[in-house]
């Protein structure tokens, strides 16, 4: 099998570029850019990202601490105040929602940092090339290089390399 | 930007720009970052006479034991807010006006919540126990009060501080990466880590994606919660002028008004001084003249609802009497110009001259700053000066520390969001690009080619 780079100017050449290996039955590409053009995204076909398998379950866990630390505390010391009951949990309201967003925003934070990271998400494309500028870089991993070079070309390409 | 082939040039124009703005800081930023640093300073000696001496040293007196401190900080609170609107609000509602400028909204909420932060423990008799503010085990099984407002405070301004700032950090990301690439020394440093193993690699932006979604999600309702909790300080007691249910919408609206209207302020000097006219267009201005239009006119009826609420009462009222004091007695100048400031003046946005003139919009937004301030301190004083019980009326006037400490808080505030200006990013190169290819686009391969 042989990894050929195309580099290109236009996300929408670079979607064409994709559809069309995927058409001529190149099934493993992959791709870097300076953002995350939609067209490029859903050329490639990617499923949608499982990050929310991590976040829900993270704000769920603040949402839990939000109505356990205010009710077990008060419970703890038991002191009446301003006649309100101790369990007040009109009050305890803001507590919970802000524990829930907290809590949800830091699991987000550390599951798409580890999942970035994962799986070879901290290797740059193969040929050791970064795509954080102005070009959006397509690697098809092909077992007719040749034909996957063509492809590339013709789908305007600006540079298309073996690596 | 404008003038270009591919969407490829657009992408390196962009960034050659936005990598250039810590080299087109001359003298007149370091002059501008020492002042700041002065007045930050000064303000810092004016809290040590209070922590040396006592509160004594402000013109806090019973009955008006909050004054500039607190409304200091319901004004930092307030400017802080618009970086969450215009950042994950408009970014749900896909308003693609915030791209070029909500990267400064965002600093600029960073450094509002950490100047705003402040003013709480400054205002603690002993400070050096603040840390008693917060729940934590001890060996008398005391625990903080959570029915307490001031203790939803605690929670609501650090929550907001901590996702404001995840939310920044996780914009600027992608930036950092492209930025470190060309270059060098400490900043290159600085840029890998703040990009956090950035590749740009489907892989990556896929669950990036996903993660700003979650994050805007997240943060939304942030922006209503966040003044709503500081609302509760003043409504939940029963003082005049302070025990009302139109706080929480009220408070929000204020504080989107000044929000917008201090990125403005800072936008328009920025965009000049820093060339960035070509990224930051008198669209965008435009777009966030109207936001200030629009929130204003909430606030003007919120405004409205409060005072013909309080003339319906009896003469007798405590709360028809504190909005009389408000309108006509000695704080009235305040009053009036708060209104003038925040009322009257972004009416002029309705015409389109004046949202095209900068000098007309610049001072149209400034006045709404001040004008805010003068709410915010309107309604601290006020009701606390005026309450239920005539024969503790008194006239609150800060001291000469107090209002060092207001001053030195905008030092403060202006320090960070100038040396930050050297540091970050402060236009969202990979969102901009995203635009900018849909701008720009390509001609057709076949053409390209032929």
């Amino acid at each position: 099998m042989a990894r050929v780079l195309g580099a290109f100017s236009d996300p929408a050449a670079a979607a064409r570029a994709i559809r069309a290996l995927r058409a001529a039955g190149c099934e493993e590409l992959r791709a870097a850019m300076p953002a995350p053009f939609p067209e490029v995204m859903a050329a490639l076909g990617q499923p949608r990202s499982r990050l929310g398998l991590v976040t829900w379950p993270g704000a769920l866990a603040g949402f839990a601490a939000g109505v356990a630390l205010p009710v077990t505390t008060s419970l703890a010391w038991p002191l009446v105040v301003g006649g309100k009951p101790i369990v007040a949990i009109p009050a305890f309201v803001v507590i919970i929602f802000e524990l829930t967003v907290l809590i949800g925003s830091i699991t987000n934070l550390a599951a798409s940092i580890a999942l970035g990271w994962m799986r070879g998400g901290l290797a740059p494309l193969p040929g050791g090339r970064t795509f954080h500028g102005d070009r959006i870089g397509v690697v098809a991993t092909v077992p007719d290089a040749e034909l996957a070079e063509r492809v590339l070309r013709a789908e305007g390409a600006e540079e298309v390399q073996r690596v | 930007v404008s003038a270009v082939h591919s969407p490829g040039e657009a992408f390196a124009r962009l960034q050659d720009s936005v990598a250039a703005v810590p080299r087109r800081l001359g003298r007149g930023y370091w002059l501008l970052v020492a002042t700041a640093a002065a007045f930050a300073v000064f303000g810092g000696w004016c809290y040590s006479l209070i922590v040396r001496r006592g509160l004594y040293m402000t013109g806090l007196q019973r009955p008006g034991m909050w004054g500039n401190l607190i409304t200091d900080f319901v004004f930092w609170v307030g400017i802080a807010h618009s970086g969450t609107l215009i950042s994950a609000v408009l970014f749900l509602f896909r308003a693609k006006f915030r791209t070029a400028v909500y990267r400064v909204a965002e600093m600029m909420t960073v450094f509002g919540v950490m100047t705003a932060g402040l003013f709480p423990i400054f205002h603690l008799g002993r400070p050096w126990f603040a840390y008693w503010l917060f729940p934590y085990p001890n060996d008398r099984g005391l625990w903080v009060n959570f029915r307490s407002p001031l203790v939803w405070d605690v929670f609501a301004v650090s929550t907001y501080f901590t996702v404001s700032t995840i939310f920044l950090f996780v914009g600027i990301g992608p930036d950092a990466a492209a930025l470190r690439d060309r270059a060098s020394g400490w900043r290159r440093r600085a840029f890998g880590l703040m990009s956090l193993g950035w590749r740009g690699t489907d892989l990556q932006w896929r669950h990036y994606t996903r993660a700003y979604l979650f994050f805007a999600a997240f943060a939304t309702p942030l922006v209503v919660s966040v003044h709503s909790v500081v609302s509760w300080d003043f409504a939940v007691s029963v003082t005049p002028g302070w025990h009302s249910t139109l706080f929480p919408p009220y408070f929000v609206a204020g504080a989107i008004l000044s929000g917008v209207a201090m990125v403005i302020t800072l936008l328009i000097p920025l965009r000049r001084v820093l060339q960035l006219k070509d990224i930051i267009t008198p669209h965008h201005l435009d777009m966030l003249a109207k936001l200030v239009l629009f929130v204003s006119l909430i606030v003007t009826y919120s405004y409205g609802v409060e005072i013909l609420l309080s003339l319906r009462a009896p003469p007798s009222d405590a709360e028809r009497s504190t909005l009389l004091y408000r309108a006509t007695g000695h704080y009235a100048p305040l009053f009036w110009t708060m209104v003038a400031c925040n009322c009257a003046g972004p009416m002029l946005l309705a015409f389109r001259r004046v949202r095209a003139s900068i000098p007309a919009l610049l001072t149209i937004c400034l006045l709404v700053n001040v004008g805010m301030w003068l709410e915010r301190f309107n309604i601290v004083v006020t009701s606390l000066g005026h309450d239920r019980l005539p024969f503790t009326w008194r006239i609150y006037t800060p001291s000469w520390v107090e209002w060092g400490m207001t001053f030195g808080s905008f030092g403060w505030f202006f320090f960070w969001f100038l040396i930050s200006l050297k540091l970050l990013p402060i236009v969202s190169i990979a969102e901009m690009k995203e635009e900018l290819a849909h701008l720009h686009p390509a001609p057709p391969a076949e053409a390209a080619h032929g």
